[in-house]
């Protein structure tokens, strides 16, 4: 019996070995980084006003050189105060949104855990809105205390909780059980929810339009200070992520092999929940509940390139981004001169992908 | 060498492991046998540090309490008895998990080819570009065992040897494949590493077996080499069956023992 040698290395070795996507993945990435600066100018150029993409460019060229603007005032004023930020937050927020998507699905070992189904979202949005409506009163010592953070803070911390009590009530003896996530996420959903729908009938007018826009999902209203505020959750997420892709390639084989692996699980799961919690807060807080980008980004990579997570995490950055700039753009220009919130156009887009998905993995779910 | 002396392991209230001691040496195949429930994969999962314990399991002279998962994980390898997977990953990929960890063999360049290397071992060459959940239950053992020999691809580093741990590593392979795994097992062993199998089939642990611990009701029976372990009474008592070690059945009846098999 010689178990080795049966077959011999007729493939010559030249390529790569079968099934190793790795290459393709770099190569997807390149492309989908691209994709993103090409999304980006494009977008900041996209709007009721038309400044175009050339003059776009030559300005910021212009600028960095200290050569005198070319743009008139209006216009550079609509691209540096205006669509810079929104673009900036929106590219921030995308990435963020599909990152803790894929981390979440890592996670929960299930492609179809996402911060906006299982409730955590609705959990940063209950935070962002306690904040928003008794800031002035109950609250105000948090804001004098926190300031501009106070938003992102309370979005986190109560997504953080939400993410933990989900885990806790899904997770027995290392195993996710994916109908008791689901349904555990549909009530921290409602229970959600019903707070939120408290603190709106307490609401007095002028924030009841801030929150039912927020509510829907919108980056109208993006600013520099918006950006001041939640991009020191939401890079210190993106740039623990590359960290997290070892381990949640080892989870995706079970924890206990993940730990055989040398993977300290236990406080892997917690960074990761952190990280998840952080960039869900923080997107949440500053741009209401923008659902489906996290499920349907990290899915579509899968088929494209594989569920390694060491390319998983930064394509679902990049696309993520991308697509929800051009989600941006189609909700500033499809009504134009008013706009849509932005939750509208990926949820008419990302619910029938998720309902694809589903029908793809229908009974083989249940693993 | 694993040393375990005084083992108790408690799930909940009940204690589930009394008392084990034994010792698996390098360069030996230790297969753990006994009936369903007698504590054999628990055993394995505390030696593997999965559990909490009491008394004392040491790697190489380390308690597994006091060492790190990551030195745990450049020391041995386990393979459970069925692994299901999250996404789809192909199997080559599943492999490569395996070199992620432990002490690898040096540069990324050196150790590209081992997962090939490894898929050729278990009798899977060609398989790489599969996907994982569109193989056989069989086929998915193997696919495990390959990148769990990548984990330890070398038996003995800086001389220390390393471990394998298998848990009913032929529990859903066909005779060929059987004797495959196993001289895999052996071939590990004789290279300077060390071997701690639970199995089934006591014909195959009397082939391969250095050393047998029986297992029985969450204690250890017996240590001791196969002839010596593998007697009637003790098959009656521990199995409640009544077998007869080297009988053949009525010169009518085909059987057939895996040491048959020409080498």
């Amino acid at each position: 019996m010689k178990p080795a040698a049966l077959h011999s290395k007729q493939d010559g070795r030249k390529g790569r070995a079968d099934g190793d996507r790795s290459f393709l993945a770099k190569i997807v990435i390149a492309i989908l980084a691209v994709a993103f600066a090409v999304t980006f100018l494009f977008s900041l150029a996209a709007g009721a006003s038309d400044a175009s993409v050339i003059s776009v460019i030559g300005s910021l060229l212009q600028e960095t050189r200290g050569v005198p603007d070319a743009l008139s005032v209006r216009d550079s004023i609509i691209i540096y105060d205006i669509r810079l930020p929104r673009v900036i937050l929106g590219a921030l927020i995308g990435a963020s949104l599909a990152v803790s998507g894929a981390v979440m699905q890592g996670l929960f070992r299930n492609p179809l855990a996402d911060p906006g189904i299982v409730g955590v979202s609705a959990g940063a949005g209950l935070g962002a809105l306690s904040i928003i409506v008794l800031g002035g009163s109950v609250f105000a010592p948090v804001i004098a205390l926190l300031g501009l953070y106070a938003l992102p803070l309370a979005a986190f911390s109560s997504a953080l909780l939400f993410t933990f009590i989900l885990y806790g009530v899904a997770t027995r003896r290392g195993q996710t059980s994916i109908a008791t996530m689901l349904l555990a996420g549909i009530a921290l959903g409602a229970m959600a929810m019903a707070y939120m729908g408290l603190l709106t009938y307490i609401a007095d007018d002028r924030q009841l339009r801030d929150l039912t826009f927020w509510l829907m999902g919108s980056l109208a209203g993006a600013s520099w200070m918006k950006i001041a505020a939640t991009s020191p959750f939401i890079v210190m997420a993106l740039l623990i992520s590359p960290f997290l892709a070892r381990g949640l390639n080892g989870l995706a084989l079970g924890e206990a092999t993940a730990s055989h692996l040398g993977i300290p699980v236990q406080r892997f799961k917690i960074i990761a929940i952190i990280a998840v919690a952080a960039a869900t807060g923080a997107s949440v807080a500053v741009s209401g509940v923008i659902g489906f980008i996290g499920v349907v980004v990290p899915h579509l990579l899968r088929l494209a390139i594989g569920p390694d997570h060491r390319y998983l995490l930064p394509a679902s950055a990049l696309l993520g981004g991308s697509l929800l700039l051009l989600a941006d753009a189609v909700s500033r220009t499809i009504v134009a001169p008013a706009e849509l919130p932005i939750g509208i156009v990926t949820a008419a887009v990302g619910a029938p992908v998720f309902l694809w998905i589903l029908l793809r993995k229908r009974g083989i779910l249940d693993l | 060498m694993i040393h375990i002396s005084d083992l108790g392991v408690h799930l909940g209230r009940s204690q589930i492991v009394h008392n084990a001691a034994f010792d698996a040496l390098a360069g030996e195949i230790t297969v753990i046998v006994g009936p369903n429930g007698s504590a054999k994969t628990t055993l394995m999962r505390a030696l593997s540090g999965d559990l909490p314990y009491t008394g004392t399991v040491s790697i190489n002279g380390h308690s597994v309490k006091h060492l790190k998962l990551w030195q745990m994980a450049a020391m041995r390898a386990i393979l459970p008895q069925a692994t299901s997977l999250a996404f789809p990953f192909t199997v080559h990929e599943i492999i490569k998990l395996g070199l992620t960890s432990g002490r690898s063999l040096g540069s990324a360049k050196n150790i590209a080819h081992l997962p090939e290397e490894a898929l050729e071992l278990v009798d899977l060459a060609g398989f790489g570009g599969r996907f994982y959940q569109e193989l056989s239950g069989g086929e998915q053992q193997r696919v495990q065992l390959a990148r769990v020999l990548c984990q330890v691809w070398q038996p003995v580093v800086d001389n220390q040897p390393r471990f394998l741990f298998l848990d009913e590593p032929v529990s859903s392979l066909d005779i060929k494949h059987q004797l495959i795994i196993m001289e895999i097992a052996r071939s590990f062993a004789k290279r300077g590493g060390g071997v701690i199998a639970i199995l089934h089939d006591l014909n195959l642990t009397s082939m391969y077996a250095d050393r047998v611990v029986v297992m029985h009701k969450g204690r250890v029976d017996a240590v001791g080499a196969p002839q010596e372990i593998l007697t009637d009474e003790r098959i009656l008592r521990v199995y409640e069956c009544a077998l007869k070690v080297g009988v053949l059945p009525a010169a009518h009846v085909p059987f057939i023992l895996p040491q048959s098999a020409v080498t």
